[in-house]
């Protein structure tokens, strides 16, 4: 009595052990008044019951409609199914900040209805928080320098330009740091996740401003030096080219270096940082502290602490003394 | 299973002479002899699918019967679609469309009592005193319906079409709204099992 183990899904072969099993089994034959009792039902039925449904939509042999229907209905159901799911989750990333996290904007119903309708959205539609304009939109004009510099008074009135335009970047900047910073926590608050409170915020929003004017101080210090140069050049009688007046700091090979470098600083956490500070040479370490206390108008301690030789491995807790957890570089 | 599993005569007649949109025909113009005619050529077939679907001799004479009240229901529908005297009527066969609704019929009522009880094989206790031969063969009976019973009610009709009622995969394929790939895995499916089952079973007979 074998089960036929090595044609496990063929055919059934008659006289196989299965077959013998499975021919026992007989069929009642159907009562004698069976057609009777049929007739007598269908004869007292009034309405038409449905059609049970079928298991699969399968082949169109019998061209029903009526499966072709349910088969349509299936996969536009399908369908729907599908574009709303999406739109939901499309709406969720929206709501929650997830796509501009990926630098994908995300258009406002305004601006949405203006591509639809063609008309330019209402001013009264635009929310408070949108981007903020440009305070000075004639401001930021490139400057326009004809023919060499050679007067006093041309290079005031091309300082005077620049300045017209950098107030207006400046003031555009620190709009969008502004509204970074609420659009960021109206986000938290929306999503339930913790925000500063308002001492917090104050605080913060005090270091955000004692920041900014240590960059202002130190920025318009070193354009007051690089004009005075510039004033004793065109006094001196050396027509100034337009390049040599508005060469940018990206020009500076110094001051790229150093950018380069506090940009690799900031990057770092606090820990690193420390660490990194340990690995310097003594002198390169010993200036750049000594630069960070300038910019600070932290005054050196009256007897200078020897400087720890710092290991790579165990960093000194004298230096998170010496130098405090935030960016030595900052400025 | 020769002797049950023969596709009717009758059947094959009606689809190249039109016989079944004549029948159809008679039915929508409530004629209870073309009733009569359809019960005695088909109902034996039907009763025979449905019975060894569900194992019970009532559910199965309920789902002949719910089977051909539906083709009542539908008659007027289907001798409109297939007029007796045009070419259409030879398209019209009442087998193949009275064993679709006969096994969907009973694969409803299979998964409605398992959702209900919970039971596979209904049990059928009899205490009454009978000879040795009844109680073998009633043995080897509840034996060959609990194979049967033991598979999933599609794999259980793929089986009762294709092994009992003798259809080919094609037309096994088409009561049961397959296309035939899909039938042909799920039969496959279904032989495993039966053999897996009666292997198991054998296994602990000895034992």
């Amino acid at each position: 009595m074998s089960a036929e183990p090595n044609n496990v899904g063929g055919p059934i072969i008659a006289g196989t052990p299965l077959a013998r099993m499975l021919d026992d089994y007989p069929v009642p034959a159907l009562p004698a008044d069976f057609a009777d009792r049929v007739v007598a039902a269908a004869a007292s039925r009034s309405e038409a019951a449905p059609l049970p449904l079928l298991r699969r939509s399968g082949s169109d042999r019998d061209s029903s409609s009526g499966r072709r229907g349910r088969r349509g209905w299936r996969m536009g159901r399908r369908i729907v199914i599908g574009v709303a799911g999406f739109g939901v989750l499309a709406t969720a990333a929206a709501a929650t900040g997830l796509l501009e996290s990926f630098d994908i904007p995300v258009p406002t119903p305004q601006k949405v209805w203006a591509s639809l309708t063609g008309a330019p959205p209402a001013a009264s539609a635009i929310p408070a928080t949108s981007l903020p304009r440009d305070p000075a939109p004639g401001a930021l004009s490139p400057v326009v320098i004809d023919g060499p510099i050679d007067t006093p008074e041309e290079l005031a009135e091309v300082f005077r330009r620049i300045d017209s335009v950098r107030e207006g970047r400046v003031a555009t900047r620190r709009q969008m740091v502004d509204k970074r910073i609420d659009d960021a926590l109206e986000r938290r608050r929306a999503a339930g996740l913790a925000v500063p409170s308002a001492e917090e915020e104050a605080r913060l929003r005090q270091r955000i401003d004692e920041a900014r004017a240590r960059r202002d101080r130190s920025t318009s210090e070193n354009i007051a030096i690089r004009r005075e140069a510039l004033s004793r050049k065109v006094e001196s009688g050396v027509p100034l080219t337009r390049e040599e007046v508005l060469r940018t700091l990206r020009d500076d090979k110094t001051l790229a270096e150093q950018r380069q470098r506090r940009d690799q600083w900031r990057q770092m956490s606090p820990q690193e940082r420390r660490e990194a500070l340990g690995a310097l040479p003594p002198e390169e370490r010993r200036a750049l502290i000594e630069a960070w206390r300038e910019r600070r108008g932290v005054s050196a301690p009256a007897t200078p602490e020897p400087l720890p030789a710092y290991p790579a491995t165990t960093p000194s807790p004298d230096n998170s003394a010496a130098v405090p957890a935030g960016d030595p570089d900052q400025q | 299973m020769t002797g049950h599993g023969d596709p009717s005569p009758a059947a094959n007649r009606s689809a190249e002479t039109g016989v079944d949109a004549v029948l159809a025909a008679r039915m929508a113009d409530r004629d209870p002899a073309a009733l009569r005619e359809v019960i005695a050529a088909y109902g034996a077939g039907l009763h025979r699918i449905a019975y060894r679907m569900t194992g019970d001799a009532h559910e199965a004479e309920d789902i002949v019967q719910e089977t051909m009240l539906r083709l009542w229901d539908h008659a007027p529908r289907l001798a409109a679609r297939h007029p007796a005297d045009t070419a259409a009527a030879a398209g019209l066969r009442l087998p193949g469309w009275l064993k679709r609704v006969a096994t969907n019929l009973a694969i409803d009522r299979l998964r409605l009592a398992r959702r209900v009880s919970g039971d596979e094989i209904p049990e059928h206790a009899d205490d009454a005193p009978l000879a040795d031969a009844l109680i073998e063969a009633g043995q080897r009976i509840d034996t060959a319906r609990a194979l049967v019973a033991a598979l999933p009610e599609r794999q259980r009709a793929a089986i009762v079409l294709t092994y009992y009622e003798e259809l080919p995969n094609v037309e096994a394929a088409a009561v049961m709204d397959m296309n035939i790939k899909a039938f042909e895995s799920l039969l496959l499916r279904a032989r495993a099992g039966l053999r897996s089952a009666f292997a198991s079973g054998m296994q602990g007979d000895a034992a």
